[in-house]
């Protein structure tokens, strides 16, 4: 017993010196081995001050009492990821006398983020990425990617998002700021996964039972500000859905939103690609001629080890693949009289997450996007440079490399839908290889 | 005088009273140290008339979240309490405080008659996750491997799923059993099956196979040399106290550790 105490004295001299942090768990494990080998301390005994001591640090870590570092800085946590990218863009001209253009570009990605808990109800996230502010230019609110060139000159970091989020209850938050959200939807068609919106948002979630989970999201976001405030371009949106879990090896998720961009009739709007219809003048500087007013359904239909008997019966253990998916959604422009609708459908399978070695997953999506079925300035900028007015298809193949890294292959060949040229579509085909990391 | 014999006498009741009032705790949680809670309960009521003891299994993540919830007093877990679940104790207004009881060892079982005695831990893992599927990929019979596992809620899993699988997930085509009793009852009538189950639940039924070559014993537990080792726990809301300061002292003292390793699991003593 006095053996005991003297250990129990030693560990808490130095815990009560080192503040505790988690960090020191190593350190404190060295001593007890030393402790056990002087015969100070039975191994039984180490074991139970060592794991006491590691218990009651994270008990205060979680409290915010840890003298080591002040509970605001042990509530930050921080990620970020990078990619290195090789991308080919290969354009046929829309009439017969023009060229054909190729552009090989290597491109870089970093964003870096992190999220800091106010209090037991209240977040503030924030990121920065590479990116840039001209306005004038999709990749603003639509790329983080930078491209090497300009003779090794230095790149922009942009702020990408910052939020608060505060949760009163569990089944309800709001958010405000820049933000990094999106409506749930199976594809990046219609919105650009880079977007980072601006305004705030009231997320509701309930769950049925333990199949079912609903959820209710309403949105407002800033597009434009200007005076008088009246002329303020905004996106309102409500998203309600549902995922379900029909069987253990059967979900579905399914959503239908609608989205309702107020003040963009008789607009020009940054980073418009000019390809909705304009009432006056043309291009990105052109005014729309109609409004957006979309109805947005969307479902995504999953099955786990589809083929799993098969491979079984067979042998065939390469047909064995964790997840087969199949999804696609539909826009209705209800505020445009023609040209006014768009769709998205596609399957996905391979493994449920590429996280390590030898993970895959592909997926192919064919979309078709109306001049006037959404707004120009949110559709997906790898496809056709984020126009509308176009359709076409797109593969990609992930492969994990190992722990947080793996290697992306996609393709777009997209087209006008139109007739624009001397017979001719402009078809655009993309590649993209990535080597991802996230951290 | 009459008064005073009254005085005495009642004095005397209320001094027989007290020490039998009924005091009550319930212990939650997990299926591994339920059996070392269940005769500790047992031996301890025996000896402290009014003390009672409701003792349940469920599941290490069903006693902590019982815990946090206010519905029990101890909470019994074969794995280390998650941040996520601190964080939740924090919100509800808790202080949660773990007491170590005994050690253990998560032991690798199959049918006594299957010829492997030993695996490492990346064999394990790839049998478990399923990339090795008959018993002739690590020199056993050609036989199909039947894998055995638990739940999400079990503590077991969770500790077996963070020393040997690296977080990677179980075969879907597993065979998921409420409890350590369940899958040594299941293993020792399935020739081709295996398992993890607590050391408590090695029996000559089932076959333990040593782990990168280490056998688990009270030693290899104690020393960290079975690389399948695990503390056992008792969380309670801020330090024990009254009866479960009792009870936990009860199952620390060497009565009780020694009732610990008759149950077969490691002492600290």
């Amino acid at each position: 017993m006095k053996k005991f105490v003297t250990g129990l004295l030693l560990i808490g001299f130095i815990v009560a010196g080192a503040g505790a942090p988690a960090s020191y768990a190593g350190e404190i494990d060295i001593l007890l081995q030393k402790l056990v080998e002087k015969g100070v301390l039975t191994a039984g005994e180490a074991q139970q001050i060592g794991t006491e001591t590691k218990e009651q640090v994270k008990a205060e870590i979680a409290k915010g009492t840890s003298s080591s570092l002040p509970a605001w800085v042990q509530n930050i946590k921080m990620k970020g990821d990078f990619r290195v990218r090789y991308q080919l863009d290969h354009a046929k001209p829309a009439d017969t006398t023009g060229a054909t253009s190729d552009r090989n570009r290597g491109r870089v990605r970093l964003r870096m983020g992190w999220d800091s808990k106010v209090n037991d109800k209240i977040m503030v996230g924030a990121g920065i990425a590479t990116g840039t502010t001209d306005v004038t230019s999709y990749d603003a609110a639509r790329s983080n990617n930078q491209s090497f060139g300009n003779a090794f000159a230095k790149k922009a970091l942009v702020l990408d998002y910052a939020y608060a989020k505060y949760t009163p209850v569990s089944w309800a938050s709001l958010m405000a700021g820049k933000m990094k959200y999106l409506p749930w939807r199976p594809t990046d068609v219609m919105i650009d996964n880079d977007i980072t919106p601006e305004g705030a948002v009231v997320q509701l979630a309930k769950k049925l039972n333990d199949r079912v989970n609903l959820f209710l999201d309403g949105m407002a976001f800033v597009l434009s500000e200007t005076e008088p405030s009246t002329h303020n371009a905004m996106a309102y949106a409500t998203q309600g859905g549902l995922e379900y879990q029909i069987t253990d090896n059967l979900s579905l998720k399914s959503a239908l939103s609608y989205y309702d961009f107020s003040n963009v009739k008789g607009r020009a709007l940054d980073g418009s690609e000019g390809t909705n219809t304009k009432s006056v003048g043309s291009g990105a500087t052109g005014l729309n001629k109609y409004g957006f007013r979309i109805i947005n359904p969307a479902v995504e239909f999953g099955i786990k080890n589809p083929f799993k008997a098969i491979s079984n019966a067979t042998g065939l253990s390469a047909i064995d693949i964790e997840k087969l998916s199949f999804f696609g959604e539909y826009y209705d422009n209800l505020a445009a009289s023609d040209k006014n609708k768009g769709f998205a459908a596609g399957m996905g399978f391979g493994n449920e997450k590429v996280d390590d070695w030898g993970k895959w997953q592909m997926q192919y999506v064919y979309s078709m996007l109306a001049k006037d079925s959404v707004l120009d300035t949110l559709p997906d900028s790898d496809r056709y440079a984020g126009k509308t007015g176009i359709k076409g298809h797109k593969v990609s193949l992930q492969y994990g490399l190992g722990k947080n890294t793996w290697l992306q292959f996609a393709g777009f060949r997209f087209e006008n839908i139109n007739q624009i040229g001397t017979n001719r579509r402009a078809p655009t085909t993309v590649f993209q290889a990535d080597w991802n990391m996230k951290f | 005088m009459k008064l005073a014999k009254l005085i005495t006498l009642g004095t005397m009741i209320l001094g027989i009273a007290l020490p039998c009032y009924a005091e009550k705790i319930v212990v939650e949680g997990s299926t591994t140290v339920l059996p070392i809670a269940q005769k500790a309960a047992e031996v301890f009521m025996n000896n402290n008339a009014g003390a009672d003891i409701s003792v349940r299994g469920g599941g290490s993540g069903v006693g902590i979240a019982s815990l946090i919830d206010g519905t029990c007093d101890i909470a019994d877990s074969s794995r280390p309490i998650k941040d996520t679940e601190l964080d939740k104790a924090v919100t509800n207004g808790r202080t949660i405080k773990a007491t170590v009881i005994a050690m253990d060892g998560i032991c690798v079982i199959v049918h006594p008659s299957n010829g492997v005695n030993a695996l490492s831990k990346k064999q394990i893992k790839s049998i478990f996750t399923g990339a090795i599927s008959n018993w002739n990929q690590v020199g056993g019979p050609d036989e199909k491997i039947v894998v055995l596992s638990r739940d999400s809620s079990s503590g077991t899993f969770e500790a077996f799923g963070a020393l040997v699988l690296d977080g990677a997930k179980v075969r879907s085509d597993a065979l998921m059993q409420a409890s350590n009793q369940a899958i040594a009852s299941t293993v020792a009538q399935t020739s081709g099956a295996i398992g993890y189950v607590g050391l408590g639940y090695v029996t000559s039924a089932v076959k333990a196979v040593d782990v990168d070559g280490v056998k688990a014993s009270k030693e290899t537990v104690l020393t960290n040399k079975y690389p399948v080792g695990r503390p056992l726990f008792m969380y309670t809301n801020g330090a024990p106290q009254d009866l479960a300061k009792q009870f936990i002292d009860y199952i620390l003292s060497p009565e009780g550790q020694k009732l610990v390793e008759e149950e077969g699991f490691v002492g600290l003593k």
